[in-house]
């Protein structure tokens, strides 16, 4: 599988609430690897190990978005944001619109001299223009769902940029992995899962943690870049490899066996420490049924939450290869 | 002119950074006129009508649009920059931008996870802003460009019914409509000028007017139309699918009266630019050597200057249509 290729059309594909592009293009690959089951957008795969310790690998599929709240007599909408957003950014910022058909809209950009916003604390401020005019109600209806449509793209060296690099880069990742595992003799149970509505709050690995009752969880996500003005402490570096997490809510012998394996090969890697909450999925799979140990590895990425994110493949490949060795060694059994 | 409109606004051509425009203009008028291009690089034609009228006729458009242009390299590869012409901040954070039309890039900033809850409210300025190739050092960035380099926000080009969502709607909304123009037969003589560095204060077009030495001008522009939900009425400036924009006053321009009321009452969709402000090419040309009788027409364009403008082709059609009735007009005399 060529994970770059992969993840540019992961990335322009789409995965929020009733739509499901991205879930099917993922459980389509996956099921050439594990016996996969796809309902919605959380996507379940189980490959059988020679224990019956089960681990699993968990990337949430969904992305941020709007849905729409109001739909104006000239084809104007408010929307409610799916997920955190900057919306200094939005205004003249082009978007997919789900209505009956596929609509390109765009937030309006009204200058302040003329009424447009101020200060932007009030997403209902911010209309987008379906250039549909009065037609608009006939195609679009109270709780579709708008997305980001910038297609993904190569920058310099082995960096993309795209929309929802959050967290598809995750899944290209596991299913990079699931591949490399194909034909080796598994001292576990391997169950990977992709989940809906992580942006909504976490809500599709908690039920799919209760579901698939893991001895043992590590969530694949991604996690704060450096970039200029931003300290090295509050980030990891791009293309600096894995950033194995460490925080109170995360399995500490799961932590320092990553860490370990990551030395005993020769993988970059680097620590991010937590104080409380990681604010993955790690949170929740953490507390599913009576527990679960869990781990949690992130893939750095600049400018989150925009459809301008950006990855190094190279992070990609390095944890693919680190959990690779992880799962070989039996995981945290 | 759909498809002319969506090979213009395609292709980059910041203000100073016109060439690629230029040489695709030349491409489509070259059987149809002469031509030539002066020192600043103006692309000045003269169009050969059945008759020739007692004054001389000058139609202008411009050629650049805003953009932004490459300031520093830092040594871990990110790129800093100044806009060219007016850009609202909220335009350039998290944009796409292709530098010199080949290599990608991406405006960043202070992230929003890292600003306080004030800074989250307000735009910062565009200097705290950089652009991120994805190289990591000055050395893998000056391999591919260099200071003073110029670059645009991306956009594609998407037709809605009659309506168009791209970048640089101003003024290739105007390079459309010359063109269009240049290829037709006319009755009268006139000169056309696909005019350079509008956006940086008019300063093609006034050369252009010095060497055309024009008696009439008409200038065709986009201009911002502000109908859009969450807008007072009166502050609307004009409304799109209404016709070709005429301004009787703006920032930059007091109007000929009568050219104006000419326009207005043509029969041809047309609505009056309601606002004093901004300002367009007929801000030098009327100015030039002993003054020139100048006419507006402008095309109304939501969210100009920014990658998502937007414009309704009915309105360029009338714009045509209403460029063409004066011409006739002035050169026949009634004016």
């Amino acid at each position: 599988m060529n994970i770059k290729e992969t993840l540019l059309k992961l990335s322009d594909a789409v995965g929020i609430g009733n739509i499901t592009e991205a879930s099917k293009i993922a459980s389509d690959i996956l099921s050439n690897y594990a016996d996969t089951k796809q309902n919605q957008n959380n996507v379940v795969g189980k490959i059988k190990g020679e224990s019956d310790y089960t681990l699993m690998l968990e990337a949430h599929i969904d992305e941020i978005g709007f849905v729409v709240t109001d739909i104006d007599n000239n084809g104007f909408l408010t929307v409610k944001n799916c997920g955190g957003i900057d919306l200094r950014t939005l205004p003249s910022r082009v978007v997919t619109i789900h209505g009956k058909e596929k609509i390109t809209g765009v937030f309006c950009a009204t200058p302040p001299h003329l009424g447009g916003p101020k200060e932007y604390d009030d997403i209902s401020t911010l209309k987008i223009d379906t250039l549909l005019g009065e037609n608009a109600k006939q195609i679009i209806s109270l709780g579709d769902y708008v997305t980001f449509n910038t297609k993904a793209a190569s920058l310099q060296g082995d960096r993309i940029t795209g929309k929802s690099l959050d967290n598809r880069a995750g899944v290209v990742c596991l299913l990079a992995l699931a591949e490399k595992l194909q034909g080796k003799r598994l001292p576990c149970n391997v169950v990977f899962a992709f989940t809906d509505m992580e942006e909504l709050g976490n809500r599709g690995a908690k039920i799919t943690a209760f579901d698939i009752s893991p001895d043992e969880a590590i969530v694949i996500d991604v996690s704060f870049a450096d970039a200029p003005d931003v300290s090295s402490n509050d980030c990891g570096k791009l293309g600096g490899g894995a950033m194995i997490g460490m925080s109170p809510v995360l399995d500490k012998s799961i932590s320092k066996k990553l860490v370990a394996i990551a030395k005993e090969n020769e993988l970059s890697y680097q620590t991010e420490v937590m104080g409380s909450r990681t604010g993955t999925n790690g949170d929740v799979i953490s507390v599913s049924k009576v527990g679960v140990k869990t781990g949690l590895v992130s893939i750095p990425l600049r400018n989150m939450h925009s459809d301008v994110e950006i990855i190094d493949i190279k992070d990609i490949e390095n944890i693919c290869d680190l959990l690779e060795k992880y799962i070989l060694k039996g995981g945290n059994a | 002119m759909t498809e002319l409109l969506k090979q213009l606004c395609l292709i980059d051509g910041t203000s100073g950074d016109e060439a690629a425009v230029r040489e695709f203009v030349i491409s489509q008028i070259k059987d149809f006129c002469e031509y030539r291009v002066d020192n600043l690089g103006n692309v000045i034609a003269f169009k050969k009508g059945k008759a020739t009228p007692s004054k001389k006729i000058l139609i202008d458009a411009h050629l650049d649009e805003v953009g932004i242009i490459i300031t520093h390299i830092e040594s871990n590869g990110f790129l800093r920059f100044t806009t060219v012409g007016g850009i609202d901040t909220a335009a350039l954070m998290l944009r796409r931008v292709l530098i010199n039309g080949k290599t990608l890039g991406v405006i960043g900033g202070k992230p929003v996870h890292l600003c306080d809850a004030d800074e989250r409210k307000k735009l910062p300025g565009a200097d705290s802003l950089y652009i991120d190739i994805g190289a990591t050092t000055d050395k893998e960035a000056e391999e591919l460009l260099s200071v003073g380099d110029c670059a645009v926000m991306c956009s594609d080009f998407t037709i809605a019914g009659d309506k168009i969502l791209a970048k640089a709607l101003d003024d290739r909304v105007g390079c459309a409509v010359l063109i269009d123009l240049l290829k037709q037969d006319s009755e009268y003589d006139f000169y056309a000028s696909f005019s350079v560095q509008e956006e940086v204060g008019l300063r093609g077009a006034g050369v252009v007017a010095f060497s055309v030495e024009p008696d009439a001008a008409i200038v065709i522009d986009g201009t911002t139309a502000a109908d859009v939900a969450g807008v007072a009425e009166s502050k609307r400036v004009c409304c799109q699918g209404k016709g070709a924009v005429v301004s009787f006053m703006d920032g930059a321009t007091s109007y000929d009266r009568d050219y104006y009321n000419a326009a207005l009452s043509s029969g041809i969709p047309a609505q009056s630019k309601c606002a004093v402000a901004g300002g367009n090419n007929s801000g030098a040309i009327h100015l030039s050597r002993g003054g020139v009788r100048v006419v507006a027409l402008s095309v109304p364009c939501r969210y100009i200057h920014t990658a998502g403008s937007t414009c309704d082709m009915r309105d360029v059609v009338a714009v045509r249509d209403l460029t063409k009735y004066m011409i006739n007009k002035i050169a026949s005399g009634q004016l």
